[in-house]
């Protein structure tokens, strides 16, 4: 069950590093996740303190003219400079309507049914998987999870950067929301063997 | 929360965790193979070709580190060079046996590293995923390990004395070594490693036909420690007369 709606922001200006104007008004997607709620922490699962699985993401709200999506997950609060990716998924095809949880880490691994075109991005670590929050111990992030909609479909290799994506899908967005969840570091009891 | 980067970025894309150990392997097998094929100009001795050992994955006890450790380390290793239908892997390779002896001797200084990563792998792989690190599905293991190679794990608090990416460092340092180092060093058992890599084997002599030949791929690798040549010495038998 979808827990909360997420966060729809109206901006006028893309997520890339060059800070370029997207051209025209990018249409807001309501993005919503089974397992997290905006401005809420996450479960641990989604992050090394348990299973380090991507999460459940789901959005509806599409543009018309959606001919392929693709979500970024990022920290801005870290990173140098800013932001500190988590995770990079793309090729995503106009029909899905989310993401299920735990995203294979491994390219071996098959994507789910009806996402065998999508491929994942490198992240802080130049790794090209979902790797959860882990912030400094004692200190709250946020992280963002962005789903952006394209109006051209492109087949674009695994293990993008951020940057790469980004000038990639340059002049295609034409739709974009997000979800903002927190996380802090869940340290293991003392009493763990 | 930027932390250890300790991963090729641009080697890593697109590639599995084996398809990134073996490449990277290669570049260490050239690294820690002496001399091979620049001592054309040293005067050749007669080479006494080794035998090719059974591959086996026992281990047995070691002597520098508890069977739980063992257990541990074993499952640890099995997953940085897997044994896949490429061939074998780092514990056919004799890795385990490799890095025990090296806690006896050149890296004495690590023994404590060693015990204190490992007792914190496997609290970390209790606490973050349920079960023992040993116990754990491969896929699993492997997602452990991502946590623990990029200083992930670190803020979990099982233990780790430093960044768990120091651990994991040291530990597929050892493994590399005792996968693609000359056997004379007490891995490499029966040339898995070399094979893995295709590397061709240490020669002192190179002909124009046999340069052709590596050219081509068609080369039969020498499977000779370089320590079985009469010009390099260690203070320790070759293996050849060790009885491998």
């Amino acid at each position: 069950m979808i827990k909360a709606a997420g966060l729809t922001i109206w901006l006028a200006v893309a997520i890339g590093s060059t800070g370029q104007p997207v051209v025209g008004q990018p249409v807001g997607i309501v993005v919503e996740s089974a397992t997290m709620a905006a401005g809420q922490p996450m479960p641990r699962d989604h992050s090394p303190d348990g299973r380090n699985e991507s999460p459940p993401l789901a959005w509806r709200g599409l543009p018309a003219g959606t001919r392929q999506l693709a979500v970024i997950c990022e920290d801005h609060g870290a990173g140098n400079p800013p932001p500190w990716v988590h995770w990079i998924i793309y090729n995503i095809p106009p029909g899905a309507s989310g993401l299920p949880q735990g995203i294979p880490f491994d390219p071996a691994d098959p994507m789910p049914r009806g996402l065998e075109r999508a491929r994942q991005g490198n992240n802080g670590w130049g790794l090209a998987m979902y790797r959860g929050p882990a912030p400094p111990p004692g200190t709250v992030h946020e992280y963002e999870f962005t789903v952006l909609a394209l109006d051209t479909e492109l087949d674009l290799p695994a293990g993008l950067t951020r940057a790469e994506l980004l000038e990639a899908i340059e002049g295609h967005v034409i739709g974009r929301g997000n979800l903002v969840a927190t996380y802090a570091r869940m340290p293991a009891a003392a009493g763990i063997q | 929360m930027k932390r250890d980067q300790t991963v090729d970025p641009a080697a890593h894309a697109g590639l599995s965790r084996r398809d990134l150990l073996k490449v990277a392997g290669a570049a260490g097998a050239a690294a820690l193979a002496p001399t091979a094929l620049t001592a054309s100009a040293a005067q050749p001795a007669a080479p006494v070709p080794l035998p090719v050992v059974p591959v086996a994955r026992a281990a047995g006890p070691l002597m520098n580190l508890t069977a739980a450790e063992t257990e541990i380390l074993s499952a640890m290793v099995d997953r940085l060079i897997p044994s896949d239908e490429l061939g074998p892997g780092a514990l056919e390779a004799g890795a385990l046996r490799f890095i025990d002896r090296a806690l006896s001797e050149a890296e004495s200084q690590s023994a404590d590293a060693y015990r204190a990563g490992l007792a914190a792998l496997d609290r970390y792989s209790r606490y973050s995923r349920g079960a023992a690190f040993a116990e754990l599905p491969v896929r699993d293991q492997d997602s452990v390990l991502i946590d623990v190679q990029t200083g992930a794990a670190t803020g979990a608090g099982t233990g780790f004395d430093g960044s768990s990416a120091g651990f994991f460092n040291m530990v597929r340092d050892h493994t590399w070594q005792g996968t693609f180092g000359d056997p004379q060093y007490g891995g490499n058992a029966g040339f898995i490693g070399w094979d893995l890599i295709r590397y061709p084997g240490v020669r002192l002599r190179v002909t124009d036909e046999e340069q052709r030949m590596l050219e081509a791929e068609e080369l039969e690798p020498a499977r000779r420690s370089a320590y079985d040549f009469g010009q390099f010495q260690t203070g320790r038998p070759a293996p050849s007369e060790r009885g491998r």
